[in-house]
């Protein structure tokens, strides 16, 4: 089974338009795809496909910490501890959780020395699963709106497709990020064997793609570039920051095509092929 | 009492900063003393809960009353569970002048957040 992510840094570049064709090639050659929607804040490779999300098969929940009354000795560690400033202590009084900070990253109820920290649960987001055809299942990750820190659904999105794909024998997972390079696309992106980088000739476009390249260096993953609409626009850019990041050349090149769109505004990428 | 100001710079000459929870730096006048202690506001670089952190300082240096420009919606939030007067909306004045116009009462107790709240976006 091979791991793929599609990503990008810039938004409509071709991401999941790249994923779709990606994944078309590959049913072509018979293999069994799960095409996975890692942009959980506003998913929508199903509008490219013409199909719905699908039923919600999981509820996904995070932890909140509680201070214990109790047992809280005011000591004022869990404030310093916090990264996200999601707690405040006012003086002599007991700690306060401002959950819409709160990123559920456990440093609180874990150094707490009095353990007077507990934990609830708090569901964030649902994961749905749309069986397209036998060789083609679409699961998509939906976060809870407003969710400050989104990468926990986008962490268990990937554990139950990864659980799903091995009871199955599924052929390739194809991960397709959000735009960006926060917390949720670092998390879509590691563990895989290889991400594409989308990008488009535009500055704009080469901006974002020296972005989505210091985070992959960073992150130290295997990667390969992906150049939309290769024969609009101007890739003067685009190579200047590929030669910033030694890289020689350019995998694949996707030229503007009509069909493209048409296929894109109808929802009908499935019957796309170039 | 002890008044706190956010400033752009370390020294009473400065202006005051617009932003309280990620202003340059938090002037503590003490009225008693007249002495005033420049604290570097760590929160200028954090991602978030800027006004949280800068909410923590305040109630740690038991600061009764805060002169800025604009108050965060985090930073008023916490700010209501301690005892401190927040004046808000002074612009364009240095502290000094600031802190004048607050001891001549002069400036008006601010009773909600002025603004959202102000995420960092690092310079190119």
């Amino acid at each position: 089974m091979k791991k793929i992510a599609i990503t990008g840094g810039k938004g409509g570049t071709g991401k999941s338009t790249f994923a779709v064709l990606f994944a078309n090639k590959l049913i072509k050659k018979d293999k069994k795809i799960f095409l996975v929607d890692c942009d959980i804040e506003c998913p929508n490779l199903h509008l490219l496909i013409g199909k719905r999300i699908g039923k919600a098969q999981k509820k996904v929940y995070t932890q909140k910490p509680v201070i214990d009354k109790n047992k809280c000795q005011k000591c004022g560690l869990c404030v310093k501890n916090c990264r996200n400033n999601a707690i405040f202590m006012p003086s002599g009084k007991y700690p306060i959780i401002l959950e819409h900070l709160c990123s559920s990253c456990g440093a609180c109820w874990l150094t707490c020395p009095h353990e007077a920290i507990k934990t609830k649960k708090e569901e964030i987001g649902k994961i749905h699963l749309n069986k397209i055809s036998p060789k083609l299942t679409l699961i998509t990750g939906v976060a809870k709106p407003a969710l400050e820190d989104t990468s926990a659904v986008v962490k268990q999105l990937k554990d139950f497709t990864l659980d799903l794909a091995r009871k199955n024998k599924i052929d390739y997972i194809i991960y397709d990020t959000a735009a960006g390079t926060h917390c949720p696309v670092v998390v879509a992106l590691l563990d895989n064997d290889l991400t594409y980088v989308v990008t488009e000739p535009t500055p704009l476009g080469a901006h974002d793609l020296d972005l989505i390249l210091q985070l992959i260096k960073k992150i130290k993953i295997k990667s390969k570039i992906v150049l939309n609409q290769a024969d609009l626009g101007k890739t003067d850019s685009t190579l200047k920051i590929l030669k910033k990041h030694k890289i020689a050349k350019i995998d694949i090149k996707i030229p503007y095509s009509k069909k493209i769109v048409k296929h894109y505004s109808t929802g009908s990428m499935l019957n796309c092929s170039i | 009492m002890k008044i706190c100001i956010s400033s752009t710079g370390p020294n009473i000459s400065d202006q005051v900063d617009p932003r309280f929870g990620r202003c340059q730096y938090f002037l503590i006048f003490d009225t008693e003393t007249k002495k005033t202690e420049a604290i570097s506001n760590q929160g200028v670089r954090q991602g978030s809960g800027a006004g949280v952190s800068a909410g923590q300082l305040v109630a740690d240096k038991n600061v009764e009353a805060i002169i800025t420009g604009n108050i965060g919606p985090n930073a008023f939030t916490v700010l209501g569970q301690v005892k401190v007067k927040i004046y808000a909306g002074v612009f364009d004045l240095s502290c000094e002048e600031a802190l004048k116009k607050f001891q001549a009462n002069d400036l008006t107790e601010t009773s909600g957040a002025t603004g959202p709240g102000q995420h960092e976006h690092e310079p190119e």
